[in-house]
């Protein structure tokens, strides 16, 4: 490596690099094919063929009837993010305001909200208000909390206490300080908290569907499971990486890659 | 509540959280006496069946499997992650396909998805669940291992290279105990999650464990025994978190640097 020329190195590295991205895909074209071909022996109800999960996906994504669930598990997803945002940066800010409830806070409600399982809200849930949109939002917001109050208690305690100080100095207006300073400051924590309550909402909203609701794709999960259709519960469960995945590509990561500062970029 | 309280230096934040968790049981107290106890039974009628709950063996057993589940789904995606997550760092050519494709894959693959499908492929049964657990852990250990492995400084690896020839040597004095607070943090973490994801996986694809429990309690409408195993849960995750791992990291914290 010593020996050879930067431009050898260059060339040698891209090579390298194109390799790897070719296992990459190959790989996945390996597994699809490994699919295909276990899928031949096997009856339909265990292992459907990809072509078969791939039709459905399709259909789920264009037909409807079928659409009609993807687009209510979505919605509720981002419902609930911006509200366990919200929840969770009036929580992070409550220490902030009102000293008294710095232990209540991080004691009490973070801990309390952290452990609490997800199944359990919505058993809950579904006896205190039925089966609604409602609770299945409820049930998303109560497990996304304490996430964006990590996030976001983590970003304050980052914030630069001489920038406050100077802040301070110029004005004091409270409102002013926190409109200015603090709150853009705060926004890449801002922006992970999003990343991270999104991640955990899609899962989340599965859970609370399969009991609380009749839309959405854990709805759509638990009918295909109950009547043995294999194909669908694949389709679904690869629909919802797909979904996942698009909303990250579109939302979360141009987000966080205009609101990331320089330095850490 | 009283607020003329707060400016006296008795008044801290840390009575302030213990009149809140009292608050907080009278609050609940009051409300299941205004509803129905179907909806909401009392602290009082939950501490009784907790206690119940602890006395039947039947009962007793089934938080045993879960925490049989539980061990043996971090322990197997932890040898999994671990392995993955050094293919990808001493592999070059693996390395997109475990970062970019399998551990995105996994890591959005949600945990029901993975309970049908094992039902589908290994029915109602132990195998199920602890399938289900190990495989929504699995990506959080690749990505702690891998950061644990990146975070390996170069220059003592190089130092050791020039004293010991044998690569075991060296990754049992050298890459081994660098790695141990990523390795702890994995376990930390896997614990945190499995739980979580434990209960569900028992609820729809087992029939042990409290995640069985509670879906035995929610179609008998049995009120206390659902907010019962909430309650053994929330205890369980929090003792454990902060009387073992917390603990441990600060003795890990002295001895290897920084966490």
């Amino acid at each position: 490596m010593a020996l050879s020329s930067q431009n050898a190195d260059d060339r040698d590295d891209r090579w390298r690099r194109w390799l790897a991205r070719i296992t990459a895909d190959g790989m996945v074209v390996v597994l699809l094919a490994t699919w295909w071909l276990f899928a031949q022996d096997m009856p339909e109800f265990l292992l459907p063929s990809p072509d078969v999960v791939g039709l459905q996906i399709w259909e789920l994504f264009t037909d409807p009837r079928y659409l009609v669930h993807v687009a209510a598990s979505s919605a509720r997803v981002v419902i609930a993010v911006v509200l366990a945002v919200i929840l969770g940066a009036l929580l992070a800010f409550l220490p902030r305001w009102l000293k008294i409830t710095e232990v209540i806070v991080h004691d009490r409600i973070k801990p309390f909200l952290n452990s609490f399982p997800s199944v359990g809200w919505a058993i809950l849930a579904i006896i205190w208000f039925g089966p609604s949109h409602g609770t299945v939002v409820f049930v998303m917001v109560m497990i996304l909390t304490p996430f964006c109050l990590v996030n976001l208690s983590e970003g304050l305690k980052e914030i630069d206490t001489e920038i406050l100080e100077m802040a301070r100095s110029f004005t004091r207006r409270r409102w002013v300080v926190i409109f200015k300073i603090t709150l853009p400051l705060l926004i890449p924590y801002v922006v992970s908290a999003l990343r991270i309550a999104y991640g955990v909402g899609w899962k989340i909203a599965l859970v609370a569907e399969l009991f609380g609701t009749e839309s959405g794709l854990g709805f759509l999960l638990q009918q295909a499971q109950s009547i043995a259709d294999a194909a669908t519960v694949f389709a679904t469960c690869l629909s919802i990486v797909i979904v996942f995945w698009l909303g990250e590509k579109a939302i979360i990561d141009p987000l966080s890659r205009k609101f990331t500062p320089i330095s850490s970029a | 509540m009283r607020a003329e309280a707060t400016g006296r230096p008795w008044w801290t934040p840390r009575k302030a959280a213990h009149a809140f968790t009292l608050f907080f049981l009278g609050a609940w107290a009051a409300f299941s006496m205004v509803v129905e106890s179907y909806v909401m039974p009392s602290p009082w009628a939950v501490v009784v069946r907790l206690a119940a709950m602890f006395q039947d063996i039947h009962e007793f057993s089934h938080m045993l499997y879960s925490f049989g589940h539980i061990i043996a789904a971090v322990g197997i995606s932890f040898v999994i992650g671990t392995v993955l997550a050094f293919m990808a760092h001493y592999l070059n050519i693996l390395r997109p396909a475990i970062q970019d494709r399998a551990t995105p894959f996994l890591n959005s693959f949600s945990g029901v998805g993975w309970t049908f499908l094992a039902i589908i492929w290994f029915g109602i049964s132990d195998v199920t669940v602890v399938f289900v657990i190990s495989l929504v852990l699995i990506p959080f250990a690749i990505i702690n291992m891998r950061e644990g492995l990146a975070n390996l400084d170069g220059e003592i690896l190089e130092m050791a290279q020039s004293f010991s020839r044998s690569p075991w040597q060296r990754f049992r004095w050298i890459i081994l105990p660098s790695l141990y607070p990523f390795i702890f943090a994995t376990i930390r973490i896997s614990f945190g999650v499995a739980w979580k994801v434990a209960l569900t996986a028992e609820l729809f694809g087992g029939n042990t464990g409290l995640g069985y429990m509670l879906n035995l309690a929610r179609q008998d409408f049995d009120m206390p025994l659902v907010l019962a195993v909430i309650v053994v849960i929330i205890a369980f995750v929090y003792t454990t978190d902060r009387f073992i791992f917390q603990p441990l990291q600060s003795v890990l914290a002295r001895h290897h640097g920084v966490v």
